[in-house]
């Protein structure tokens, strides 16, 4: 498998196939001699922001955390969780048991006050 | 049957959709400056255009993906964050524009100065796509946009020399200001091959669920309804060139663009291009801002999309929100919406590459468009827009300077 051709960049879906954004990263180890191991890919702006430019990560997070939506962001999804890797990449885990859906749900609480947000 | 009435109606929309404030400043300006000579800029620029509609919607309706979502899967983020950002920026000048073309339009009708009318042209546009679905936003777009062939009635009512016509069509060398004529040139095409507008039909696709099926219905769509919204563009470069042509006059407002209609619709003249321009406009600041939640909503990966329940694509919602909202911001401090309308336009062709150059890529996988990839016709076009946006993109800083 190519990480960054398969993995990176593709939509990911969670066990009930709902959006959970996209892989924004991804986190490699590598232990003194032996080969690397791919541990969890991250979602959320902050390890996109890290990928431009370290800078911009810190930026994001600043954001983040002003909006008090910074925890356990970006999301880490471990690799034991993800259940395929096809056009989108399928979690064993669903929306719920990660942070990723935290700034959509920050920007619903306010939406919810508008008339006609149906 | 219905199918046919959707093809009709998805023409007639496109017609309606072309004319916004880019086309109608630029074919203004080139027909009062240089007659009938720069009708092929049009043409070609509308034969780029239509082609990566096309495909834009053949790469929606195989793979389900609009051009956002496949450029960042295909190319990764570290290629699209240039693209994408000058997108975002181009969005914006251009709503700026609108916004700005619209409150000038409605300035003419009333009287009221322009600076009062882009909050509340703001506001209604947002009220537009906060209440409504992509059907009635396309429709009702495009349909009120027919008013814009007024252009195209005034052409033909002024009874123009149908040789001198024809000879617009074959590209020549002016005899005088060749730096303005090369400047014109390539705000045609900035102003014609708009990313906003490709994004904008690819999302239009997948809003509509088109599959390979439906791929007959994109091809047409996509020509046809280019094609006849060339046609609004061409009307309006040959009024002006009748009208203002013998006088060799540069227009730079829109209120003197509006005396273009006086010899044919009289004393109705001012209300309707007030009319054309404030509806093209409007229609346009709409879909500008509705392409900007779907550019970024597919990028990062958000749930998008004008027909879901608005708390469910919240972040979709504030994506296109704060556009318009920054957009008024923009104008409401006083700017010039021509002055605007150009540096998008410039913006636009520096960019045209890397908008372009995914495309040939694209259209070649199989997991973009299955079995349907792009003949040597359609490569060789790709090949031959890429080469031209490079040499546009290099000379369009300078021509800025020199011609604009």
């Amino acid at each position: 498998m190519d990480v960054v051709r398969d993995v990176l960049d593709k939509s990911v879906i969670d066990r009930n196939g709902r959006e959970m954004g996209r892989v924004d990263g991804i986190l490699i180890e590598q232990q003194p001699n032996q080969p690397v191991h791919l541990t969890a890919v991250l979602i959320g702006p902050a390890a996109l922001g890290d990928r431009l430019h370290p800078a911009v990560g810190r930026v994001v997070r600043r954001i983040e955390k002003s909006f008090g939506v910074d925890e356990d962001r970006p999301a880490r999804i471990a690799f034991a969780d993800i259940d395929a890797i096809e056009t989108r990449i399928r979690l064993r885990l669903t929306i719920g048991e990660t942070a990723v859906a935290a700034v959509e749900q920050r920007l619903r609480s306010w939406l919810v006050r508008l008339p006609g947000s149906r | 049957m219905k199918k046919l009435f959707n093809l009709a109606l998805g023409i007639v929309t496109s017609i309606g959709g072309f004319v916004e404030v880019g086309s109608i400043s630029t074919s203004v300006q080139a027909g009062a400056e240089f007659g009938f000579s720069l009708l092929w800029a049009i043409a070609a620029a509308s034969l780029f255009l239509a082609a990566l509609a096309e495909m834009a919607g053949r790469v929606a309706a195989v793979s389900k993906r609009s051009i956002a979502a496949a450029v960042r899967e295909r190319f990764g983020f570290h290629f699209q964050v240039i693209p994408l950002g000058a997108e975002v920026m181009i969005d914006t000048l251009l709503l700026t524009a609108e916004l700005g073309g619209a409150a000038i339009a409605v300035k003419m009708l009333t009287g009221i100065g322009f600076q009062w009318w882009v909050l509340p042209l703001g506001l209604v546009a947002w009220l537009v796509l906060w209440f409504g679905n992509f059907t009635v936003i396309e429709n009702g777009v495009g349909l009120l946009g027919i008013v814009t062939l007024s252009f195209v009635v005034a052409a033909w009512r002024l009874h123009p020399d149908m040789g001198p016509i024809a000879r617009g069509f074959v590209p020549s060398v002016p005899h005088h200001d060749l730096t303005r004529y090369a400047f014109l040139v390539v705000s045609i095409v900035g102003a014609t091959v708009s990313p906003y507008l490709l994004n904008f039909y690819a999302s239009g696709a997948i809003e509509e669920k088109w599959t390979p099926q439906d791929l007959w219905i994109n091809r047409l769509t996509a020509w046809c309804g280019m094609g006849f919204g060339s046609t609004v563009a061409m009307g309006c470069l040959v009024t002006a060139a009748i009208v203002f042509g013998p006088q060799h006059l540069k227009v730079d407002t829109y209120e003197q663009a509006a005396q273009m209609f006086v010899p044919v619709y009289g004393r109705w003249a001012v209300a309707l291009f007030a009319l054309s321009l404030g509806i093209g406009c409007f229609g346009a600041a709409v879909e500008i801002a509705l392409n900007a939640g779907y550019a970024l909503g597919q990028a990062f990966g958000w749930t998008w999309g004008i027909d879901k329940e608005r708390r469910d694509v919240s972040r979709f919602v504030a994506a296109f929100s704060l556009m318009l909202l920054l957009a008024v911001a923009i104008a409401i401090n006083g700017f010039d919406p021509l002055r605007v309308t150009l540096i998008s336009v410039a913006l636009t062709v520096v960019i045209m590459p890397l908008v372009v150059l995914p495309f040939l890529v694209l259209m070649n996988e199989e997991e973009y468009v299955g079995r349907h990839t792009s003949g040597p016709l359609g490569n060789g076009l790709l090949a031959t827009l890429t080469v031209l946006g490079a040499l546009m993109a290099i000379v369009v800083i300078p021509l800025e300077i020199f011609g604009g």
